[in-house]
């Protein structure tokens, strides 16, 4: 696509590589059609072309962002369906990160909006506070209707509508390290993540049982911090790279003491971002080579237990919905890992339709934008209660609690699936 | 970079009037169908056919056919240009609005309305796409059969305005081979229904002519197209030659011993590897051409169709053969070759051109394309439906470049000649468009155009359905 | 009297129309004038035949297209196919029979009136092999539209709307159409003993197999002994048609066989038999039995056919059979061609269409042969008749468009 910047303005390096990008695009508009904003919405506006164009026209105009753009902008869910239906290479994925951290720059949202997201930033990633905020949220719920109808705290209400009723009592794996069983053929370290423990525990103690039953010692950190990925969605570059300079230093130097074969991540959602922290930091100096060894090192708990070559199991009489999530199918390109190893183990698996569709959960997205999160939930739900399957598994926190808010099909993470078969507990729900 | 192709002079009493027709056309249509701020209408200014860009005055996105009505009756009583939009995925130009002109936008039109297996039709808005029509019979064994690369995201309704056509045409047909029906609204807001499930209405074939007639005679709001019986198999095979000539031979000989596969596509070497970046579909990198040639029926069948073919092939020196052996390979085969106008924006921009010519002179224009494109010191990557002799050429240049987005242009419309001189035409399946509307008199004389421009103004006499389109500017008659 | 122009040139033609125009002299445009009956009565003061313009263009197997003068005769084409293996895949049925007309069809004939055959439903009309054509127009001069390549959207597909125009928008003076390769071999499978409902649920069966029918026809008892010389099993005969390279219509046929064995009595028929079947389905030899009863040639959906026929059987006196899965209904009339009536009834099984394609002269002086457009359609079919023949001076009369003026 043809581009208009300045040599000026192409000596800013942001600006060089989002130059870069929009010149792979030929408008040829393939991403249309798998983006779920503009199959809900049906506005080339709410779609990764316009929403391209609309990014390029402001920064070829060096214009701050204006409101028009920020809707259409905030639309986005980030699930990347864009990034794995385009022939032409366009990297979306760092062109709206770039698109978002401008609009942080330089427009000023509306009061109620920024209280919001300054609410959210400074909770979910913090797992004592979000906590706490849930435990509130119990309280609050009777006013949660009365909340929705006062535009002004509307989102809060949404917040208490999406809050689960009852908190699990574990507080999940501590930091340790978790011996393997028999001789050890591994060493990772297992990023418990921030909203995951406080809603499901389970998770990462499934993890743990299976990896180390599996010889792999695990290492969960002490000061590990929440990946960033909530902050970075919203703009926040700094907090977001705070965030992973963090992880960095954290993980390096568990690395330094006994090696480190893989850092695990069981939400994919971090997965994503960690797997980008080399690109997040290259500008850094300090830290541009240290980044990239820990995106090397990141992997997703399914791609890494596919290495281990796990015994095959057999058939167990239950059929499985798989639901991939956005990060692990478009942001990490991980599809059949997951899939095949359901199947080793034993269960049924079946794939709903339109399966490159966001459930809506897309992080914050179902606090920000609930109408469109809860048409494409609806719309997820349909589909995977379509393929009459006993139970899903997916392998992301967000759609965990996103989905199970509309079915009653029970929903679990894909690991929790594989440490039952291979020898942990029945996962509860079943 | 320069434009050569103008449009037409903008009505400045419709520029004048632009506050009071946004504010009208508000009223008719519901929440989020209207698109009037600057910012808004930017990425509407262009389809896919980007070295042309003109923003249009607002873009409406009507839910309904009624609403589009009350937007072409309001549109015809003030002279107000209308431009139809289906996915903007057109080649040509087709989309591209202009400054007094309203885009209608048939994005949100997108339900599947009636599917009739015992029939075999379906009837769905205009803004579904051509993908998620098959995808809907899919499971029951069905598909619709024209299959333009754009499948994915391009809409029924844009096909209609094209008469789409794709690789699987050579068995099947192009749009208007596959099209019952249509609801439509003409300019005037006046809604009518040609064809149906019932074959073949007396009549003129006005159907016939609203296939294919670029937005030019209303829009379509609706359509029933055929649905037909999956096949019990299908199976690509890719055959790799020494050189284009020996490729483009054995397709004319192919179609000639009265073979004819479901689609035979070509791919020249720069064509190969960017669609093998794209899609790691396993073409062979080692060969100068590429033909892949879909056979379809029973395992017998399929394997006596293709002892047939490569019989041909070896006679023209085939390289390798490589049957695809999964379904999945299969799917990777297709997903390469429908990819390859996007991939090629990985290496550079392009124009993609697409002429038809007789299979015999297919080696012939080949290499004169090669000649022509060479000749202003640009590359070529030919990748095209080579059973029906339709050829799309990609001119490879630097968009950024005005001097050689210049060059480029002219190396298109040499090449677009040589067709026409070769027995062939304009355009087989993308459309006039903006981009060869003033080639046409290459193809028609001015009384040919004449008789299609009254054939026109019998739908829309103010010539304000997609004005700036197909029709050389000079020469129209007065609305 | 009847003045006969018979040009031997494209613009022997634009001259006689030209000249015609001028003076408002109102042509008929006949061709062999086999199907002269189609349509409604035409009444000219002079008759324009494109008779001596006769003979193949160009022909080149390899392109699977080939280019006619209009009056070439259909024999001729279908001669010089045939010797290299091609055809014309629509299957043009011949009118003579059931008109009782006389004379040699030609090819532009075939394509004004957009005359198709039981292959139409899988293969297309005569409009869809039709890729360009050279027409003069009702101001006298020479058009072309269309090519002779296979994909081409060049401009607005006029092609498509001089077929089927029975010569009411311009005079065909070249056709160029696409031919196909002839089956090698081909096979009936026979359901015998189903009635017209079971039938249409057997064809729409049938169609949805991966086997590529290639004619789904259902002859009731009434008409079943008029073909092949009452070689077909007894009681209504569903036929299926398979077409292809002979192993692969074999296994076709067998599998097809298998699926439909529940629904009653299977049979094949061979090649030869096969052939002419459909030739006697193609050119509706029941009714072609020298009377004038009326008969309609009704299209509809296929589903729709045989509830059409039961619904007028409580009414009236009517035999029929199906083509085209059921969708095309071949309706005769014991007596009055009941034109409102079966009219009503097309639309209350969900639209469609009835041409009365045969009658006395009383009832086709009465009763529009073509069923009557909506009248925003009929005003938009007027305004592009004045289009291409601005003085009226085609064919006035015949097709629907005009009948009501």
């Amino acid at each position: 696509m043809q581009t208009n910047f300045s040599p000026e303005q192409l000596a800013d390096p942001h600006v060089a590589e989002s130059e870069t990008i929009l010149r792979k695009c030929v408008h040829c508009g393939f991403c249309t059609a798998t983006c779920p904003t503009y199959v809900v919405l049906g506005d080339e506006l709410d779609s990764p072309r316009g929403r391209i164009y609309l990014i390029k026209d402001m920064l070829e105009n060096g214009r701050a962002a204006d409101s028009e753009t920020v809707t259409h902008i905030d639309r986005c869910l980030s699930c990347l369906s864009c990034l794995t239906t385009c022939p032409s290479g366009v990297d979306y994925m760092h062109l709206v990160d770039h698109a978002r951290a401008h609009i942080e720059k330089t427009y000023k949202r509306p009061f109620k909006d920024r209280l919001a997201r300054s609410v959210i930033a400074a909770t979910l990633p913090y797992p004592s506070r979000f906590r706490l905020a849930l435990g509130a949220a119990g309280l609050a719920r009777p006013l949660a209707g009365l909340l929705k109808r006062v535009p002004f705290l509307r989102t809060f209400g949404v917040m208490l509508d999406l809050a689960p009723s009852a908190l699990p009592a574990s507080r999940g794996a501590k930091p340790a390290v978790y011996a393997a069983k028999g001789t050890p053929r591994a060493r990772v370290a297992l990023l418990t993540g921030c909203a995951q423990p406080v809603l499901r525990p389970e998770i990462n103690d499934a993890v743990i049982r299976l990896l180390t039953g599996q010889g792999v010692e695990v290492v969960v950190s002490a000061g590990e911090g929440c990946c960033g990925a909530l902050v970075h969605h919203m703009g926040r570059d700094e907090e977001a790279l705070k965030a992973a300079r963090h992880n960095i230093d954290v993980w390096l130097k568990a690395a330094e003491e006994d090696g480190l074969d893989a850092i695990i991540i069981t939400a994919s959602g971090c997965g994503t971002t960690i797997k980008d922290y080399g690109h997040m930091l290259r500008l850094d100096p300090a830290y541009a080579e240290k980044a990239a060894r820990v995106s090397a090192l990141a992997k997703d708990v399914t791609e890494y237990i596919a290495t281990l070559d796990l015994p095959e199991q057999g058939a167990r009489n239950l059929t499985v919905a798989y639901h991939s999530a956005c990060s692990m199918q478009h942001g990490q390109k991980i599809t059949s890992a997951p899939k095949q190893l359901l199947k080793r183990a034993g269960f049924s698996v079946r794939e709903p339709a339109e399966g490159h569709l966001c459930c809506g959960s897309a992080g914050t997205y179902n606090i920000l934008q609930p109408e469109i999160s809860a048409k494409l939930k609806a719309r997820k739900v349909r589909n995977i209660e379509a393929t009459k399957a006993e139970v899903i598994a997916t392998g992301n926190i967000g759609c965990i609690t996103q989905i199970a808010g509309g079915t009653e099909i029970p929903i679990l993470h894909t690991v929790e699936l594989l440490d039952w078969a291979y020898g942990g507990p029945k996962p509860a729900g079943l | 970079m320069p434009e050569t192709i103008g449009f037409l002079k903008p009505r400045q009493a419709v520029l004048d009037r632009r506050r009071e027709i946004v504010a009208d056309l508000a009223d008719l249509l519901p929440e989020g169908g209207l698109v009037s701020d600057e910012r808004g209408l930017k990425p509407f200014e262009t389809d896919a056919f980007i070295a042309y860009r003109r923003m249009p005055l607002a873009v409406v996105l009507p839910e309904t056919t009624e609403q589009v009505a009350a937007v072409l009756k309001y549109c015809s009583r003030y002279g107000i240009p209308i431009v139809p939009r289906g996915a903007g995925t057109s080649l040509s130009g087709g989309a591209i609005p202009q400054e007094d002109a309203i885009v209608v936008g048939l994005s949100k039109m997108s339900r599947i309305l009636d599917i009739d297996l015992f029939n075999r039709t379906a009837t769905v808005q205009a803004g579904v796409t051509n993908l998620n029509i098959s995808d809907a019979v899919s499971a029951d064994g069905f598909f619709y059969a024209p299959d333009p690369s754009s499948q994915l995201a391009c809409t029924i309704g844009g096909n209609i305005g094209m008469n789409s056509g794709g690789a699987h045409c050579l068995k099947y047909g192009v749009t208007t081979n596959n099209l019952l029906g249509v609801k439509m609204v003409l300019f005037d807001g006046t809604v009518i229904e040609l064809g149906g499930k019932a074959l073949d209405a007396p009549g003129y074939d006005l159907l016939g002519l609203v296939c294919g007639s670029e937005g030019q005679l209303g829009i379509v709001t609706e359509a029933t197209v055929r649905l037909i019986a999956k096949p019990e198999g299908a199976r690509p095979v890719l055959f790799g030659f020494a050189s284009s000539e020996s490729g483009g031979s054995c397709v004319a000989d192919i179609i000639g011993s009265g073979i004819i596969p479901v689609a035979i596509e070509f791919m020249d070497k720069p064509a190969i590897e960017i669609c093998e970046a794209f899609a790691q579909a396993g073409y062979p990198l080692d060969v100068e051409a590429l033909l892949i040639v879909e056979v379809e029926g029973s395992e017998a069948e399929m394997d006596a169709t293709l002892a047939g073919i490569i019989e041909i092939a070896r006679r023209h020196g085939v390289m390798t053969i490589k049957e695809s052996q999964s379904a999945l390979e299969a799917a990777l085969i297709w997903k390469g070759r429908k990819s390859a106008f996007g991939a090629t924006g990985r290496i550079a921009d392009y124009i993609c051109m697409d002429g038809t010519v007789p299979l015999s002179q297919l080696s012939h224009v080949l290499r004169r394309t090669g000649e022509i494109v060479a000749g202003y010191g640009l590359r070529v990557a030919n990748v095209f439906h080579a059973g029906d002799g339709n050829m799309h050429p990609l001119i490879l240049y630097n968009i950024n470049d005005p001097e050689e987005a210049a060059r480029a242009e002219a190396a298109g419309n040499d090449i677009l000649k040589l067709c026409v001189e070769a027995g062939g035409c304009l355009t087989g399946e993308h459309g006039v468009g903006i981009e060869k509307r003033d080639l046409m008199l290459y193809q028609y004389s001015r009384a040919d155009l004449g008789q299609q421009m009254a054939a026109r103004a019998a739908f829309d006499p103010q010539w304000l359905m997609n004005p700036s389109k197909v029709f050389p500017l000079e020469g129209r008659p007065a609305a | 009297m009847i003045v006969h122009f018979e040009p031997a040139s494209e613009e022997g033609i634009a001259s006689v129309v030209r000249s015609a125009a001028a003076e408002r002299v109102t042509l008929a445009v006949v061709g062999g004038g086999t199907r002269a009956g189609l349509g409604n009565p035409v009444r000219a003061d002079r008759t324009l035949s494109t008779r001596r313009l006769s003979g193949i263009v160009t022909y080149d197997p390899a392109e699977m297209t080939m280019s006619a003068l209009a009056g070439t005769p259909l024999a001729e084409v279908e001669a010089a196919l045939h010797a290299k293996g091609q055809m014309l895949a629509f299957e043009p049925m011949d009118h003579r029979p059931l008109l009782a007309t006389t004379g040699e069809p030609t090819i532009a004939g075939v394509f004004a009136a957009n005359v198709s055959g039981p292959r139409r439903y899988v293969a297309g009309a005569a409009r869809d092999s039709l890729l360009g054509v050279r027409f003069v127009n009702g101001r006298g001069e020479l058009i072309k539209a269309g090519g002779r390549v296979m994909k081409n959207v060049t401009g607005l597909d006029l092609v498509k709307l001089l077929a089927g125009s029975y010569g009411t928008l311009g005079i065909l003076t070249e056709v160029t159409f696409k031919v196909l390769p002839l089956p090698p071999a081909a096979a009936t499978v026979v359901v015998s003993g189903l009635n017209d409902a079971e039938a249409a649920a057997v064809m729409a069966e049938a169609m949805a197999q991966p086997v590529e029918v290639s004619g789904a026809s259902q002859l009731p008892e009434s008409v079943r002994s008029r073909f092949l010389d009452g070689a077909l099993p007894d009681g209504a005969a569903t036929v299926l048609r398979l077409e292809g390279l002979a192993a692969s219509v074999a296994i076709r046929a067998e599998k097809l066989g298998e699926k439909l064995s529940r629904f009653g009595r299977i049979s094949q028929l061979d090649e030869a038999q096969t052939r002419i079947l459909w030739a006697e389905i193609r050119d509706v030899k029941p009714y072609a039995d020298g009377t004038r009863r009326p008969l309609w040639r009704i299209s509809v959906a296929p589903s729709a056919g045989h509830q059409l026929v039961a619904a007028l059987r409580l009414q009236t006196g009517v035999d029929a059979f199906y083509d085209w899965q059921g969708g095309l209904v071949w309706l005769r009339m014991e007596a009055d061609p009941e034109a409102e009536l079966l009219r009503r009834y097309i639309g209350a099984v969900g639209g469609g269409h009835a041409t009365l394609l045969r009658a006395d002269e009383e009832a086709r002086g009465r009763i529009p042969a073509f069923e009557p457009e909506s009248p925003a359609v009929a005003q938009l079919s007027e305004r592009i008749r004045a289009q291409f023949d601005p003085s009226g001076i085609f064919n006035p009369g015949r097709v629907a468009a005009s009948v009501r003026n």
